[in-house]
């Protein structure tokens, strides 16, 4: 009976896994495959041949990849200094126009930025930031702002304003009251915008082709190439390396995703 | 110092400073384009032209979007609501750890994925073959606007599902208790009780999708040709093939106007909350 | 401190005062690469390795922008955007024929051709003229590449020999011809091209000018045509996409760069039983060129660079045996240096009789984007 009861239920997750897992054990299948033509099935020859040309000495693989690492976490840095005082002031403090603020941060997610980098790649010419990491960073950091100000805001606002009255009766200054209570109750979920940050950053190679190469190359622009080229056991292998900090960093900040802060962020 | 207002506003300029500087400046060029023709006047001419020539792909980027964006929407909301109403605490638990995962993976690792995944004969087909759902004559390849459909879907549902199943979680179970006490089904309580209560957050989390699969470039180019294409293809393309920044930047103005549509319901929002969280 | 140096260096050689020994100092040289990631390889791997043997004090990095003109746009662009600064950061620039001519105009290209031995060894006509926009002087080409038609021979039995029999294929069997459109790559551009070709009253105008305005209305009943192809063709993403259905037995026939196809297959990544049909009246190929930015800062070590990419022995072991494609530099001075099995192998499919009639260049610029733009306006929208 117990077990009939269980029937549709692994039905239903066993198909949910399929579907999300069937594309990421397909790029594993990819990764791993020598050969593979119709109408196989699966791979004809399985090997590590694409393994030795991605990681061979000449190749940048690895050292793209901690370009990629670097990057993103300087970003997740300057994006955080930026929305830690933005989000506070969204969250407490009495704004004009605070919808249409909001809305600014959403303005790099939302304009097709093909058209934009180019006239950012111009301007950091004339500043001499082209070609250094910090002009990728703060690239980076503009587009993942609205992540980082958004959830920072809903992490703020769901500090309990109780806690924050009772140290100011007991005497304790604006400042300080923000450092000891506000900032570590809203801890959490500041660092859980944090790997929003981070994917944006991995995710991100138009900005990083004009602001960055030829001095600096990152991972996604390399998959990218590869991946439009054709070759899709290095796209394949390039993109689970890329994997690797992704689900580091998430496996990290998960237990950081509080369920009453994702519910304020927006708001 | 004492004016909240001007702390305020002092504490979010840096950041407001940082999208104005390296984006809103340079976006301004790009708006300016669009409005200029190739000799330098102004001219409405680059909107004709993009219409005449991207009406369809226009017509189906919204289609793609929106329709993304809906089917984020129904399953965040059903895998939400399992989590949050769900009996069983093992399926709970499962699904809980299930459904995060595409969620961090960036689009072009997801693409890459897709890619071969829905083709005709990937991997999709060939196990659904194998499992004899499928005869092999029926399998079709999903690699068109239904793949671009599919890989949004795959890779934004988590983000929304995160978001609603938080407010889900931290809404007051007392009500909820009280209708099933009244014998109201797990469906009725879900569409009558919870969706409710969560449509702001819900909102908050369709918007972000919704604008972050507007301006995705990686997916509908690895996964689908063109005829009909989305419209970050054309922009691209019009750059790459004709050097033609006008009309590229007349299809981005054309695109952040649709987004503007949505950040309007965004701030209809906001103003009927009284502004304020 | 590496672009500080890179401008000091510069500097120092543009007053040609140069010490002995500031020569000898390291130096990294920039080669951006627009087209498939085969190219990327093949200057970090082979070339550069065999330059260093002869210049260990110059490291390489090569860095690809893409395939098809996107990536050439992205070169382009940079340049575009750093055109004010005294010195650029891009050394050598592998472009196709379109961005070539415009970069020539905009006169942001050094001419180098007479500088280096190899200069001599090209005569070809796409050498001095790309899409009709004068380059010579500019431009030395990489390879040359076609495209052609690929099919499965366990599907077609009897492969098409020119675009009328692929059209009555295809309509014979809905959904197995497959190509890219033209936003995914050359490859579709390239059918397409052909195809206004093949129906046009003069192919010849179209590749050499002159141009004329009103030349473009006799092409609507061709893309009408085209459009009624389209319904039973499928449209794959990109010129691997193409090559990848084939493979994956999702399509049976489709145009692609006989270079690539070559290379898949000896991968792996195509079955070996694949064949190739250059179909009459012809299919466009085109050449990559070398060419150097006009301020680029190692304009020197730039110049030896493409003097040994192109020199007869690179071309024969690199670009014939190793890649598969045709030679840049004139074919008389390649085949001398290689057996003729080799060289032989470049022509199994595609006869050089066939190449000779049948391999066409793209139309000169005026005409190739009203191409594209009609097609945009009248096949697809």
């Amino acid at each position: 009976m117990t077990a009939l009861a269980w029937l549709p239920r692994a039905i239903v997750l066993g198909l949910i896994a399929f579907a999300i897992f069937g594309p990421l054990a397909n790029l594993a299948l990819w990764a791993a495959a020598e050969q593979w033509y119709f109408p196989h099935k699966l791979p004809v020859v399985y090997g590590l041949k694409f393994w030795h040309q991605v990681f061979k000495p000449s190749s940048d693989a690895l050292a793209s990849l901690g370009t990629s690492v670097v990057i993103a976490l300087l970003t997740v840095a300057v994006s955080l200094a930026l929305a830690v005082p933005a989000g506070y002031a969204l969250a407490r403090l009495s704004l004009p126009l605070r919808g249409l603020i909001m809305l600014a941060f959403l303005l790099p997610q939302a304009f097709p930025s093909v058209a934009v980098y180019i006239n950012v790649a111009r301007i950091f010419y004339t500043l001499g930031l082209n070609g250094t990491i910090a002009g990728v960073v703060l690239v980076h950091a503009v587009h993942g702002l609205v992540f980082a100000v958004w959830i920072a805001a809903a992490a703020f606002a769901a500090v309990d304003r109780d806690l924050e009255l009772a140290a100011r009766n007991i005497g304790a200054g604006a400042l300080r009251t923000f450092l000891t209570v506000t900032l570590p109750l809203a801890a959490p979920g500041i660092v859980a915008s944090a790997i929003f940050v981070f994917l944006e950053s991995l995710d991100e190679f138009t900005g990083t082709f004009f602001v960055g190469v030829p001095d600096v190359t990152t991972l996604p622009l390399l998959m990218f190439t590869a991946s439009v080229a054709g070759n899709y056991q290095i796209a394949a292998i390039t993109a689970l390396i890329l994997l690797v900090p992704s689900v580091g960093f998430m496996m990290f900040v998960e237990r950081f995703l509080k369920a009453d802060v994702l519910a304020k962020v927006g708001a | 110092m004492r004016n909240p207002r001007f702390v305020g506003l002092l504490l979010v300029a840096p950041a407001l400073l940082a999208v104005g500087a390296l984006f809103v400046y340079p976006l301004l060029f790009s708006v300016a384009s669009a409005f200029t023709s190739k000799e330098g006047q102004a001219t409405l001419a680059n909107f004709a032209r993009a219409y005449e020539l991207y009406s369809v792909d226009i017509a189906f980027t919204l289609v793609i979007v929106v329709t993304s964006t809906l089917l984020c929407g129904l399953l965040a909301i059903a895998i939400g609501g399992y989590l949050t109403l769900g009996e069983n605490a093992r399926a709970v638990a499962i699904l809980k750890w299930l459904y995060r995962w595409p969620l961090f993976i960036p689009f072009v690792v997801a693409a890459q994925c897709m890619r071969t995944f829905v083709a005709k004969n990937g991997l999709m087909n060939n196990s659904l073959v194998s499992l004899g759902i499928l005869e092999p004559i029926q399998t079709t390849s999903f690699l068109d606007w239904r793949g671009i459909v599919i890989t949004f879907v795959w890779k934004q549902t988590p983000f929304v599902a995160l978001l609603v199943a938080g407010a889900m979680a931290s809404l007051d179970r007392s009500t909820i208790e009280a209708a099933r006490n009244l014998g109201a089904g797990r469906l009725r309580i879900l569409v009558e009780i919870v969706v409710p209560q969560v449509s702001s957050t819900l909102v908050v989390a369709l918007i972000l999708s919704f604008v972050t699969m507007m301006s995705v470039l990686s997916v509908p180019i690895m996964i689908s040709g063109e005829s009909p294409t989305m419209m970050t293809v054309d922009m691209a393309f019009r750059i790459n093939a004709y050097g033609d920044y006008g009309t590229a930047n007349a299809l981005g103005v054309l695109s952040y106007l649709m987004t503007g549509a949505v950040a309007w319901i965004y701030l209809r929002r906001g103003i009927r909350e009284g502004g304020r969280p | 401190m590496k672009r500080a140096f890179k401008l000091a260096t510069a500097a120092v050689v543009a007053l040609g005062i140069a010490p002995a020994g500031a020569m000898a100092q390291k130096i990294t040289l920039n080669v951006i690469t627009a087209g498939d990631q085969n190219m990327v390889d093949y200057v970090k791997d082979y070339l550069g390795p065999i330059f260093q043997k002869s210049n260990p004090n110059v490291t390489i990095t090569s860095v690809g922008t893409g395939p098809g003109d996107a990536g050439s746009q992205k070169i382009a662009e940079k340049i575009m955007a750093q055109k004010d600064r005294p010195t650029w950061d891009v050394d050598v620039a592998v472009i196709h024929q379109k961005m070539a001519g415009d970069l020539v105009q905009a006169g942001l290209l050094a001419p180098y051709t007479k500088d280096i031995a190899s200069g001599k060894l090209v005569t070809s006509d796409n050498s001095k003229l790309a899409l009709g926009a004068k380059v010579e002087g500019y431009v030395i080409p990489m390879f040359n590449s076609q495209t052609a038609i690929a099919y499965n021979p366990a599907l077609v039995k009897n492969p098409p020999k020119t675009y009328a029999e692929v059209e009555a294929w295809s309509k014979a069997n809905p959904k197995q011809f497959g190509y890219n459109g033209i936003k995914g790559g050359m490859s579709g551009v390239s059918f397409v091209v052909g195809w206004v070709y093949a129906n046009a009253k003069d192919p010849n105008k179209l590749a050499n000018g002159p141009y004329d305005m009103m030349e473009k209305a006799s092409w609507d009943a061709a893309l009408a045509r085209l459009k009624e192809f389209n319904k039973t063709a499928t449209i794959t993403p990109g010129n691997a996409g193409t090559l990848d259905m084939l493979n994956r037995g999702e399509i049976a026939m489709g145009p692609v760069w006989v270079d690539m196809f070559y290379t898949w297959m000896a991968d792996g990544k195509l079955p070996p039983t694949m064949k190739l049909s250059l179909v009459g009246p012809g299919m466009p190929g085109q050449p990559m060129y070398y060419v150097i930015p006009a301020k680029a800062a190692n304009m020197e070590a730039a110049k030896k660079f493409i003097e040994i990419a192109t020199s007869p022995a690179v071309q024969a072991d690199g670009i014939v045996k190793k890649f598969n494609w045709y030679p840049g530099i004139d074919a008389q001075h390649v085949k001398s240096q290689l057996d003729d099995a080799t060289w032989n192998k470049l022509f199994v499919d595609v006869t050089p009789q066939e190449l000779q009639s049948k391999g066409k260049s793209f139309p000169i610029k005026q005409y190739f984007d009203e191409i594209l733009e009609a097609y945009e306006k009248k096949v697809v929208n």
